[in-house]
C-alpha cells in the first residue's frame, strides 16, 4: 500500500515539473490563441543561460534567476516583435508556423553555440533530502513547486485585479473591440510574451539543476508534455494549467504502476484523448466562457490561388517523367523519390487540414500504419508487394479514421492537439505491440517494391512508380475537389454551423475526407517500407507530421499542386543546404520563417 | 576544431574537380587527391551528439594515419553528410556515395532505422556499409557489404553478466533498459546469460529514450525487491536513473553496460554514480599500448577531455578502414573483400580486430570490470560495495 503512496508523490513531483512549462503555454494561449511551439526552445535557452551563469560565471541562486528571467524575457520580446507581431493579420495558421520554425531556429542556436553534449547544471541549492514515504524529496522540489503554484497564482491575480491584466483579457476576449476601447494591443502582447518567456527561461534552468542535466533534445519534449498538460486543464486557464500538469504526472506514474515503464506516455496521450472528447475545453474551462476557438473562417484564410495553366502542369508532369532519361546522379532521383513519397503524404494532410480544415499534427500515425500494414502482410502471409502497398492504405484509411473519429466534435487548435496525441499513441502502440509488430527490434528484410513479378529496384523504376502512383492520387483528389464533394468540404471548413444547417452531415464528410486521405499516406507508408526494407517505431515520427504539415502551408492550404511543390521544396532545401552541414536546419528553419513572414498563403495559395 | 578538415576536405576536392577538369581526370589529378571514406551520420536533430563524438575519434585517427606516413603515400579523408539519423536523408546520402566515383567506401549510419534503410542501396551499387555502431543483429544480414566492428551484444551482455553474477554474487536482478533495437536484443542477451549464470530475474523495464523521469519505474523495481539494478543505458539516461534510485532510497548495487562509460556519465551523475559498476572494452590506466596511445592522443588534441565509449568506436572504424583500404586500394569490390583479408589491426575495442568472414562481424572484444570510486573510473579491486 505504501508503494500508492510513492507512486502518487512521484506523480505530483513530475506533474511539478510539467506545471512549470504549462503555465507559460496556457497564458500565451489565452491572450493569443496560439499554441507556442517555441516554449520549449525558450525553456532551452533558459536551461543554457543558466548554465553559463551558474557554470562559468559563478552567479548565486537568486541572481542566477533574475538573469534567466531577464534573458529569457528578451527572447521572448524579440520572438513577439519579429516573429509573431508581423503575422497578426495574416490567417491563424501563420504564427503557429511561425512558432515551429522559431523553435527550430532556437533549438540549432542553443547546440550550434553550446555543442549538442549533455551538460550537467549542479543545483545551488543545500543537498539536503526529506524522507516523504519511501523515497526522498530535495529542496529543489519544493522551490520548482513554489515557483509554479506561486507564478500561477500572481498571473491569476495579475489577470483578475490589474489593468494590464484587464487589458491581457480584454485582448484575449475580442482584440478589435480591445483596440477600440484604446488597449495597446501590440503592448499586451508584449508583456504576455516577456512573462511567459521569462517563466519558461526559468522553468528550463530550474528542470535542468533537478536533473543534473540539460541537453539540446529537452525543448520538443517539454512542449508536448506541456501542452498536454494546459489542454487537460483548459487551454488558456492558468490554475487549470497546473492542475493539468498534476494529473499529467499521476496518470503517467499510476501507468507505470499498474502496466509498466514502457506504457507511461501512452497514458499521458491517452488522458489527453479522453479529455478532449468529453470535455473539449478542458476540465477547468467554465461553462460560460465563450467558445475557445471562434475559428469558423479565421483559422484558414481564403486567398486568391494561384492558377497554374493546364498546359505547364502538363509540360512539367512530362518533364518529370523523363527526368530519368536524363543524365541525372542516383541521388537527384532519390531525393526527388523522397519528395513524392513526402508529396502523397502531403496530399493527404492537404485535404484533410485545408479542404475540410481538420489540421492534424499526427499524420506520420497514417504512414506508420500504411508501412506495417504493408511490410507485415508481404512478410507473413507473401501477399505481391503490389497488393500489400494498397493494402497498407486501405488499412491506413480504415484504422486512421477509425482512431480519429472521436476528435471530430473538436475544432481549430484542438484538432491538432487531438490528432497530435493520436499519432503518440500510434506509435506507442507499434512499441508496444510486440507479438505483431516486433516492437523496438522493428522488421527488416522487408521484400523490395514489385509489380506484376517484376522486381521494381533501380532507382529509376522506383522514381517512376512513385511519381505514377502520387500524380494518380493528384488526379483524383483534384477530380474530387472540383466535384460536389469537395464544395461540401470546403462548406464545413468555412462555417460548419452553416454547413450543418444546410443538411451536411459533418461528421460523414470528415469520415469521407480522412478516408480519402488515409489511403494515400498509407500508400506512401507502404511504399517507403518497400523502399527502406527495415522499418520500427521510429521511422515515422513526430518530425515527419511537422514537415507534413509544413509542406502544406507552404504550398497552400487544400491545394494539390502546392502540396506537391511544396513537398520538392522541403525535400530539396535541406539536401542543397548539405553543403553548410551543422547549419542546413538553422538555415531551413530561418527561409521557413520568412516564407511564413512573406507568404502566409502558402506558395499559390489556399483554395 | 573538426571544422578546418572539413574545409580543407573541401577546398581539396574543389581543386581536385578543377585539376580534374584540366587534366580531363588525369592520373596526375587522381594520386594528388585524398583517398576519400563517405560518412552517414547525425550532425543535427536528435542525436547529433553522437556524430560530434565520432568526429574527434575520426580526426585523431586520420592525424595518426597522416603521421605514419598516410595510405601508401596518399592521404585518407571523409566526408561527413548529416543524416540526422533519418531514413529519408541517409537513403539519398546512400545513392549520392554509391554514385560519387571517389568515394571507396561509407561509414555509419547511426541509429538502426537509417543505417538499415540504407543497406540495400549500398548493396545493389557495391560500396561497403561498415556500420561500427551497428548492434543490431539483422544489420550484416543485409548483404555481403555490410561490415560491422560494433561489439555483438551476444559477445558483451554475457560479460556483464558474469561481473554482476558471478563476481559480485548478485541473485536477483532488476534490468533497466532502453526499449530500443539495440536495448532490447542486449537485454535479451543479458538475461539468458544472467539465467544460465544462476541468477533471477526480478522484473524488466523498457524506456523510451526520451524519458526524463524514473522515479516511479524505480518503484515498481523496489517492489520486486532485487538485490541489483542493471542499466542497459547511455550515459545520459544512465546518470538520470542512478541519480533518481538513490532519491527514492534504492541502495542496491547498480552495474552498468559499457556505453554508460564515459566522462559525462560522472559529470552528470555526480555523488549517486559512485560505486555503479560496469563492464567496459578499455580503461583510463589499461596498459595496452593501443589504449595508451589512444587515450594520450586525445587529451592532447582535445584540451585534456577524456575519451568515452563513442570516441573509441569512431577512432577504431577509420583505423579499421585505412587497413582495409591499404590492402584493397580504391576499387570498391577490393575494399570489400579487403575486409575478410585484414589481420591484427590494432583496436582499442578489441586487441587485435580480424573479422569473422562469416557474420562478418568481429568477436572477441576486450573486457575490464571497473567502478566508479572518488568520481574516477578505476578497474574494480574485487573489494563489495
Amino acid at each position: 500500500m505504501s508503494s500508492w503512496l510513492d507512486y502518487t508523490i512521484n506523480g505530483l513531483i513530475v506533474g511539478n515539473v510539467y506545471a512549470l512549462v504549462a503555465v507559460g503555454l496556457a497564458l500565451i494561449f489565452g491572450v493569443s490563441r496560439l499554441i507556442n511551439f517555441a516554449q520549449g526552445s525558450i525553456y532551452l535557452v533558459g536551461a543554457y543561460i543558466g548554465w553559463v551563469a551558474v557554470v562559468q560565471l559563478h552567479t548565486p541562486l537568486p541572481l542566477t534567476v533574475i538573469v534567466v528571467a531577464a534573458a529569457a524575457a528578451l527572447v521572448g520580446l524579440i520572438i513577439e516583435r519579429f516573429g509573431l507581431r508581423p503575422l497578426q493579420n495574416s490567417v491563424r495558421i501563420a504564427p503557429l508556423l511561425a512558432t515551429i520554425g522559431i523553435s527550430f531556429v532556437l533549438d540549432q542556436l542553443v547546440m550550434l553555440t553550446f555543442s549538442p553534449n549533455p551538460r550537467a547544471l549542479p543545483s545551488q541549492l543545500p543537498d539536503v533530502r526529506f524522507q516523504l514515504g519511501g523515497g526522498t524529496i530535495g529542496p529543489l522540489d519544493l522551490l520548482i513547486a513554489g515557483v509554479g503554484i506561486t507564478s500561477a497564482l500572481l498571473l491569476f491575480v495579475f489577470l483578475r485585479y490589474t489593468r494590464l491584466g484587464w487589458a491581457v483579457r480584454a485582448t484575449a476576449q475580442d482584440r478589435d473591440a480591445a483596440m477600440q476601447m484604446g488597449v495597446d494591443v501590440d503592448r499586451v502582447n508584449q508583456a504576455v510574451f516577456g512573462i511567459a518567456a521569462a517563466l519558461g527561461g526559468v522553468s528550463g534552468m530550474l528542470v535542468g539543476m533537478y536533473y543534473n542535466q540539460i541537453d539540446t533534445a529537452m525543448s520538443l519534449q517539454a512542449t508536448l508534455k506541456g501542452v498536454v498538460a494546459e489542454v487537460v486543464g483548459g487551454a488558456g486557464n492558468v490554475p487549470g494549467a497546473v492542475i493539468g500538469s498534476l494529473l499529467l504526472g499521476l496518470v503517467e506514474s499510476y501507468g507505470v504502476a499498474v502496466f509498466g515503464t514502457s506504457y507511461r506516455n501512452l497514458f499521458a496521450f491517452l488522458l489527453l484523448v479522453v479529455v478532449l472528447v468529453l470535455r473539449p475545453n478542458g476540465l477547468f474551462a467554465s461553462a460560460r466562457q465563450a467558445p475557445p476557438e471562434p475559428l469558423t473562417g479565421t483559422f484558414i484564410a481564403p486567398s486568391r490561388p494561384v492558377r497554374i495553366p493546364r498546359w505547364v502542369l502538363l509540360v512539367l508532369a512530362a518533364v518529370f517523367a523523363v527526368l530519368p532519361f536524363f543524365p541525372v546522379s542516383f541521388y537527384v532521383l532519390q531525393t526527388m523519390i523522397n519528395a513524392w513519397l513526402l508529396g502523397m503524404l502531403a496530399l493527404s494532410l492537404t485535404l484533410v487540414a485545408g479542404t475540410i480544415g481538420q489540421v492534424s499534427l499526427g499524420h506520420a500515425a497514417l504512414l506508420a500504419i500504411g508501412a506495417y500494414t504493408s511490410a507485415l502482410l508481404s512478410l507473413t502471409l507473401a501477399v505481391p508487394v503490389g497488393l500489400a502497398v494498397i493494402g497498407g492504405g486501405l488499412m491506413s484509411a480504415a484504422l486512421g479514421t477509425l482512431l480519429i473519429s472521436p476528435s471530430f466534435r473538436l475544432r481549430g487548435h484542438y484538432v491538432s492537439i487531438a490528432t497530435l496525441a493520436i499519432g503518440e499513441i500510434v506509435s506507442l502502440v507499434i512499441l508496444n505491440w510486440e507479438s505483431v509488430t516486433r516492437g523496438p527490434i522493428g522488421i527488416s528484410g522487408i521484400p523490395p517494391l514489385s509489380l506484376f513479378g517484376y522486381d521494381l529496384i533501380s532507382p529509376s523504376s522506383v522514381y517512376w512508380f512513385s511519381l505514377a502512383v502520387m500524380l494518380v492520387l493528384a488526379l483524383l483528389q483534384g477530380r474530387l475537389l472540383a466535384s460536389h464533394l469537395g464544395r461540401s468540404f470546403r462548406a464545413i471548413r468555412d462555417d460548419d454551423v452553416a454547413a450543418r444547417a444546410y443538411g451536411l452531415s459533418l461528421n460523414r464528410y470528415k469520415s469521407l475526407a480522412f478516408i480519402f486521405g488515409g489511403f494515400a499516406a498509407g500508400v506512401s507508408g507502404g511504399i517507403a517500407a518497400h523502399l527502406y526494407s527495415y522499418i520500427n517505431h521510429e521511422t515515422f515520427n513526430t518530425q515527419q507530421s511537422i514537415l507534413a504539415l509544413t509542406v502544406v502551408i507552404l504550398g497552400g492550404l487544400g491545394n494539390v499542386v502546392g502540396a506537391i511543390v511544396g513537398s520538392v521544396a522541403l525535400v530539396g532545401l535541406p539536401e542543397l543546404f548539405r553543403i553548410a552541414a551543422e547549419y542546413r536546419i538553422l538555415i531551413y528553419g530561418i527561409v521557413l520563417l520568412l516564407l511564413v513572414r512573406f507568404r502566409p498563403q502558402g506558395l499559390l495559395g489556399t483554395i | 576544431m573538426s571544422n578546418i578538415d572539413r574545409r580543407t576536405l573541401v577546398r581539396g576536392s574543389l581543386a581536385a574537380m578543377m585539376a580534374g577538369a584540366v587534366f580531363s581526370r588525369s592520373a596526375l589529378a587522381q594520386s594528388s587527391e585524398p583517398i576519400l571514406l563517405g560518412v552517414s551520420g547525425p550532425l543535427t536533430g536528435p542525436n547529433a551528439q553522437y556524430g560530434a563524438q565520432w568526429k574527434q575519434g575520426f580526426d585523431l585517427a586520420l592525424d595518426e594515419i597522416h603521421a605514419a606516413g598516410g595510405i601508401n603515400g596518399r592521404k585518407l579523408a571523409y566526408q561527413f553528410e548529416d543524416s540526422q539519423s533519418d531514413p529519408r536523408q541517409s537513403v539519398a546520402i546512400a545513392q549520392k556515395f554509391v554514385s560519387d566515383h571517389r568515394i571507396v567506401m561509407e561509414l555509419g549510419d547511426f541509429s538502426s532505422p537509417a543505417s538499415m534503410a540504407a543497406s540495400p542501396i549500398y548493396q545493389r551499387g557495391g560500396l561497403v556499409q561498415f556500420g561500427f555502431t551497428n548492434s543490431h543483429p539483422d544489420f550484416t544480414k543485409g548483404g555481403d557489404f555490410m561490415w560491422s566492428t560494433s561489439v555483438s551484444q551476444a559477445d558483451e551482455q554475457p560479460l556483464l553478466a558474469s561481473y554482476a553474477v558471478r563476481r559480485l554474487g548478485l541473485k536477483r536482478l532488476a534490468v533497466l533498459h532502453l526499449n530500443t533495437d539495440w536495448g532490447r536484443t542486449s537485454r535479451d542477451y543479458f538475461v539468458k546469460a544472467a539465467k544460465e549464470f544462476g541468477a533471477e530475474i526480478a522484473v524488466t523495464e523498457g524506456y523510451i529514450a526520451e524519458e526524463r523521469d524514473f522515479r516511479s519505474t524505480l518503484v515498481r523495481v523496489r517492489d520486486a525487491n532485487p538485490d541489483g539494478l542493471i542499466l542497459i543505458s547511455y550515459y545520459s539516461d544512465g546518470a538520470l536513473i542512478a541519480r533518481q534510485a538513490r532519491q527514492v532510497g534504492l541502495k542496491q548495487v547498480m552495474c552498468a553496460a559499457s556505453s554508460v562509460y564515459s566522462p559525462k556519465f560522472i559529470e552528470l551523475g555526480g555523488e549517486a554514480v559512485e560505486d555503479v559498476h560496469l563492464g567496459t572494452r578499455y580503461f583510463p590506466q589499461d596498459p595496452r599500448p593501443e589504449v595508451r596511445k589512444f587515450i594520450a592522443g586525445f587529451k592532447a588534441k582535445y584540451n585534456g577531455q577524456e575519451p568515452d565509449a563513442f570516441n573509441a568506436y569512431s577512432y577504431d572504424a577509420m583505423n579499421m578502414a585505412a587497413a582495409v583500404v591499404k590492402i584493397g586500394g580504391t576499387d570498391r569490390r577490393a575494399v570489400r573483400d579487403a575486409f575478410a583479408k585484414v589481420k591484427d589491426v590494432s583496436s582499442v575495442i578489441f586487441g587485435k580486430a580480424t573479422f569473422d568472414v562469416e557474420s562478418r562481424r568481429v568477436k572477441g572484444a576486450m573486457n575490464a570490470e571497473l567502478v566508479v570510486r572518488k568520481g574516477q573510473f578505476a578497474l574494480w579491486d574485487g573489494k563489495p560495495t
